[in-house]
């Protein structure tokens, strides 16, 4: 039994750099100069979790990226990790994308790519993080999906067995494919990518998808397809005016513990006067 | 237009309701005040058993209206019942707000919604408003939470937003008597799911002490912690402040903390009264999560550290050395408290 | 003008996220406890990192020297100690691929090139390094038997090497020079073993020391090449292979005095403003970029004339000389940039001032690499 995978992946600028962001007051527009693009974190969590599968039962891995034309880097060097073939969806008329025209542009590219059996992304991408893509390409494939799988195996040739992380709690699904899986970080570690690796890539298949290679709705991608906009944009200042407490430890332990005393700390009871609102969550009645 | 008025679409618990239900629906009473809505606030909740202590519930945190939608194929979240269901109820009545929490469900089936409805989902706001034409304007974090940027739907309905939990902060109990219940049939819709995911059930974390969101003290830990023996004594600092114990990203890879005690934008938000910061260096990841906490206390070796940017009492000093101390202390002094 | 490929420019950002996860963490430790992290090396193998230049067909990467160098940078950019043990057991790995026989690259070079086995290259005795025709250890063939007799000293990778490739003088030509051969030892190989452990100045996480054999016996078949081509086989791997990762390695280590002098600066707060806003301190910052530059070029263009099969012993030479001159020159500048905290070992800058003193003598000193330069430039 092979499998058809497909990992969509996400350029984005490296999380490590986000202290550095700035915003260009006069254009109202975030300016990431100088901060490298890397694959979206999570992303290598979804390419190791399909090259894993690819190596129990074999197939074919292909990777998918709405972007423009440098994200080509990403794109090897997913095939450096493993991956067989990639796919870019470059083009003007993509630009401005919200989640819903996102979704819609991967939805046809994957389409144009083949059928797949089983589409794997990450929860969230590290920039936009709105973590809605997963769930409306999804929709637009018109197939099943999983959001959120920190666990799963292939169960049957037409089932997989997952584990989805909820709030405190752990969900159990079984899903029919073809299907579409968002997973997270604790899934797995994703392999380290060899020189071996990099070397193979550039011989492997990249193809360059335009809105003309595909088969659009010009109504539904790019900004024109995005029934969101953004109005404006900041980056708030959190900054307190802080107090210094010095000395030794055990100094400052004691004004430590008389600063926590004025703030209404009784030990082992909590807070003196419980001032919070009144409704709680949960039901008393049993 | 014609789609009116706001939803809230409120999550069971095992508990009962969700918090940040409540939460949504005091912000969508403010909302409703500020632009002059007409239409009722209206709250719509999903699930199995559904009896009035819910809507007693919803009613007292605000809701005008209540949509019940009881089946036992709605037990466990799934998101293509659950989105098929909303589709249905959204067409039919027509609102023209719907917000959601960012719960684990809330943020997967929003976006279905959404893209069922072809209209926008705007994610994960820390705050909302309604500006002068009556529009939602949705404030979205970006880049960790580094970047806020105002999300706009003008020309489609539902404008849907999920709110993360403990954002808001604020409950409200508001003291009307009596509310329309409506029970929403879905026998219907269930006939046409096509049975392609199945939730075969749910296993919830055990839990001690005193849950993340609702502590009014959490002390975190980071990876300044540096060994499972000092963070045991964060854990025992905690236990005797009577406040719960949060982290960061890297004391869940080592294995010291759970996932659902992570603080941040891929965690939890928290407003304690007080935070007490450990071993942590504070990327915007985190802080995003913390920020609105009120009193800020840091205890850090590195004197540069960008914590300390955003603390209120700066301690330079390591953990190692001052939890003992810390510890010790206020074991030492209960006596003494004057009650 | 040199240029990197674009995969060259990938190789070096896949290196650097594995060093920046699985070494930068650790390097202070492992400096501190004296510890080789041979843990590491399969994992190494299995990323290329070890057998860049090792052929596919033996298990290696298949790549150049201008890869070789890049993964070497990268890995002394964090832990100078690691790159040198990296780089002592491609000594191994260079003299068994350019001298050895077919069966002898098949026996070796696969578990070699995949770090599963560690290798090293002992030429060095206490009579003289850079006088290294002068070494007193002794092959004699008896009853079709190689007896080996000596010690070496400073050799890296002394007491963890699986595979040691020894050079020994078997006898006297017509003149009465001495004839210089060289064997393949294996591990546990009777009457071969490591002797003291050296406590070093710097390059703590590597492991040098003395290695011995007394009667070694060893069968024709562990002879490199013909007897005879010691030399050779000596100065070819140490100028190519050893002088080329040396360089790659002070340029690592030059990085990093670059990265901690602008980080440092940065972020000290003095007059109540960044440190570099001094003009002074820009100075600096300035000299250690133009260390860092001028020993890259040499570096890279010296790694890719090889590449090429051009003769480049002199370019290599310059390349190590600017190198380590550059990479001591810009840790002293960077402690005295630092004040008091240049000595607080909290700080890695300590540390890459003593790795590079310490690395200067491996691959040639650099009044050796003065007289080499010199001679090929003399001869106009
Ligand atoms: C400040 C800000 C706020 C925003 N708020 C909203 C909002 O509220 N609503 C909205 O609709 N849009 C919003 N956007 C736009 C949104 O970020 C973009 O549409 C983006 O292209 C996709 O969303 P994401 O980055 O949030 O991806 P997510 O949904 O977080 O990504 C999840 C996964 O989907 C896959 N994926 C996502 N994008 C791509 C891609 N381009 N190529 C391949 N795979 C991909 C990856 O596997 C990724 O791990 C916002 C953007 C910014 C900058
Ligand atoms: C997409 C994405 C999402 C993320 N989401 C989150 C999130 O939701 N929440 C989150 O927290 N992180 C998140 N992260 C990770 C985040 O970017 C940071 O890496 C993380 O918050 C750092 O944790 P830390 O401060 O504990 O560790 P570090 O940054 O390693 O800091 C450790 C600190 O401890 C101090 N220290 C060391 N030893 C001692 C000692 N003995 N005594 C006192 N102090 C000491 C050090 O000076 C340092 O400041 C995310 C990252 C990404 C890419
Ligand atoms: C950390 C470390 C790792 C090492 N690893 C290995 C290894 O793996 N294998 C191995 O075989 N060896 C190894 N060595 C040994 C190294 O190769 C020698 O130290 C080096 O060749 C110099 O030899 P020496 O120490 O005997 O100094 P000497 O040769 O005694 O030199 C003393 C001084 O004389 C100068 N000098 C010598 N000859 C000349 C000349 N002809 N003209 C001008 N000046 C001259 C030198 O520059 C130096 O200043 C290692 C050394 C160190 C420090």
């Amino acid at each position: 039994m092979a499998l058809n995978i497909a990992v969509c992946i996400k350029s984005v600028p490296d999380p490590k750099w986000y202290e550095k962001i700035t915003i260009d007051t006069k254009t109202k527009t975030i300016t990431r100069k100088g901060i490298p693009s890397i694959i979206n974190p999570v992303d290598k969590n979804a390419l190791e979790a399909a090259l894993k599968l690819k190596e129990q039962y074999g197939g074919k891995v292909t990777v998918l990226c709405m972007a423009p034309p440098g994200a080509k880097n990403e794109l090897y060097e997913a095939m450096a990790m493993g991956a067989d073939e990639a796919a870019l969806l470059s083009d003007l008329a993509f630009a401005g994308a919200d989640t819903l025209a996102t979704s819609y542009t991967l939805a046809q590219g994957l389409n144009k790519l083949g059928k797949f059996d089983l589409v794997l992304t990450g929860t969230e991408s590290a920039d936009g993080a709105t973590a809605q893509v997963p769930a409306q390409l999804a929709e637009w494939l018109n197939i099943p999906h999983l959001w959120n799988v920190k666990e799963f195996v292939l169960a049957t040739e037409q089932e997989i067995h997952a584990k989805v992380k909820m709030d405190d709690a752990v969900g159990e699904y079984v899903i029919q494919l073809p299907a579409l899986l968002a997973v997270s970080r604790e899934i797995n570690k994703p392999r380290y990518t060899t020189a071996m690796g990099v070397m193979k890539a550039r011989k492997k298949t990249l193809t360059n998808l335009s809105k003309h290679d595909l088969d659009v709705n010009e109504s539904l991608i790019g900004q024109v397809g995005s029934p969101t906009w953004s109005g404006d944009i900041s980056i708030p200042s959190l900054a307190r005016k802080g107090q210094e407490l010095i000395g030794t430890p055990e100094e400052i332990v004691t004004q430590l513990i008389a600063k926590l005393r004025a703030a209404g700390i009784r030990e082992g009871r909590g807070m003196v006067n419980d001032a919070s609102g009144n409704l709680g969550s949960g039901r008393t009645d049993g | 237009m014609t789609h009116q008025g706001i939803w809230v679409v409120a999550e069971q618990t095992v508990s009962g309701i969700s918090r940040v239900s409540f939460e949504l629906l005091a912000k969508a009473r403010e909302l409703k005040e500020q632009g002059r809505v007409q239409a009722p606030v209206t709250a719509v909740l999903l699930g199995e058993n559904l009896d009035d202590y819910y809507s007693a519930k919803l009613m007292e945190a605000g809701a005008e209206t209540i949509i019940l939608v009881d089946h036992p194929a709605l037990r466990y979240f799934q998101n293509e019942t659950y989105a098929a269901v909303l589709k249905a109820l959204a067409e039919e009545r027509q609102p023209s707000i719907i917000l959601m929490g960012a719960t684990a469900a809330g943020s997967d089936f929003a976006p279905t919604l959404g893209a069922k409805l072809r209209t926008g989902v705007s994610a994960h706001c820390v705050d909302m408003r309604l500006n002068e034409e009556g529009h939602l304007v949705a404030v979205v974090p970006a880049f960790g939470g580094k970047v806020l940027g105002d999300i706009l739907c003008t020309n489609f309905r539902p404008q849907i937003a999920t709110v993360r939990p403990g954002i808001l902060g604020k409950v409200i109990c508001f003291m009307h008597k009596q509310c329309p219940v409506e029970r929403f049939d879905i026998t219907d819709i269930l006939a046409q799911d096509q049975g392609r995911v199945k939730a075969l059930g749910i296993t919830y974390e055990e839990m001690k002490g005193v849950p993340l969101e609702e502590a009014e003290l959490v002390v975190a830990g980071g990876f300044g912690i540096e060994s499972k023996e000092i963070w045991q004594q964060l854990e025992t600092l905690a236990a005797v402040l009577g406040g719960a114990v949060g982290c960061t990203r890297p004391p869940l890879d080592e294995g010291w903390a759970k996932e659902s005690q992570m603080i941040g934008t891929s965690g939890k938000s928290v407003r304690p009264k007080i935070y007490i910061g450990v071993g942590i260096s504070g990327a915007t990841h985190h802080i995003c999560g913390m920020k609105d906490a009120g009193l800020v206390i840091s205890i850090n070796k590195d004197e540069k550290s960008p914590i300390f940017d955003v603390s209120d009492i700066r301690i330079t000093a390591d953990a190692a050395a001052i939890l003992p101390l810390l510890i010790e202390g206020l074991q030492k002094n209960e006596d003494d408290v004057i009650c | 003008m040199f240029t990197f490929t674009e995969e060259q420019e990938m190789l070096r950002k896949v290196i650097r996220e594995f060093v920046e996860a699985e070494v930068a963490p650790k390097a202070q430790e492992w400096d501190e406890a004296n510890h080789c992290p041979v843990e590491l090396f399969p994992m190494l193998g299995e990323m290329g990192i070890v057998g860049t230049f090792v052929p596919e067909e033996y298990g290696g990467a298949g790549l150049g020297f201008v890869e070789r160098s890049i993964c070497l940078e990268e890995l002394a950019r964090h832990s100078a100690g690691l790159a040198i043990t990296v780089m002592a057991h491609q000594l191994c790995m260079g003299g068994i691929l350019n001298f050895g026989s077919e069966e002898q690259k098949k026996k070796y070079l696969p578990d070699l090139a995949t770090g599963k086995k560690i290798g090293s290259l002992s030429l060095t005795e206490a009579t003289g390094g850079s006088n290294f025709m002068g070494q007193k250890s002794t092959g004699e063939y008896k009853d079709w038997q190689w007896v080996i007799n000596g010690r070496k000293c400073f050799i890296t990778n002394s007491h963890l090497a699986d595979v040691d490739l020894w050079t020994v003088i078997t006898g006297q030509n017509e003149k009465g020079k001495p004839i210089m051969t060289a064997f393949i030892i294996d591990k546990d190989t009777p009457g071969h073993t490591a002797g003291r452990t050296e406590h070093k100045l710097g390059l703590c996480s590597s492991n040098t020391g003395d290695v011995s054999c007394v009667n070694v016996k060893l069968s024709p078949q562990q002879m490199l090449s013909q007897e005879g081509d010691g030399p050779k086989i000596a100065l070819s791997t140490i100028q190519e292979v050893g002088r080329a990762g040396m360089s790659a390695i002070c340029l690592g280590i030059l990085r990093g005095c670059l990265e901690e002098s602008v980080k440092f600066s940065n972020e000290r707060i003095i007059y109540g403003k960044p440190l570099n806003k001094l003009m002074n301190i820009q100075f600096t910052i300035a000299e250690n970029k133009l260390d860092y530059e001028s020993a890259k070029l040499l570096t890279y263009r010296a790694a890719s004339m090889k590449d090429k099969g051009l003769p480049c012993a002199c370019e290599f030479a310059l390349a190590k000389y600017a190198g380590n001159e550059g990479a001591i020159r810009a840790a002293k500048r960077t402690i005295d940039m630092m004040g008091g905290y240049g000595v607080i070992n909290e700080y890695p800058i300590g540390r890459f001032l003593r790795d590079t003193l310490a690395g200067s003598t491996a691959g040639g000193t650099s009044d050796i690499l003065k007289v080499v330069i010199a001679a090929e430039t003399l001869k106009g």
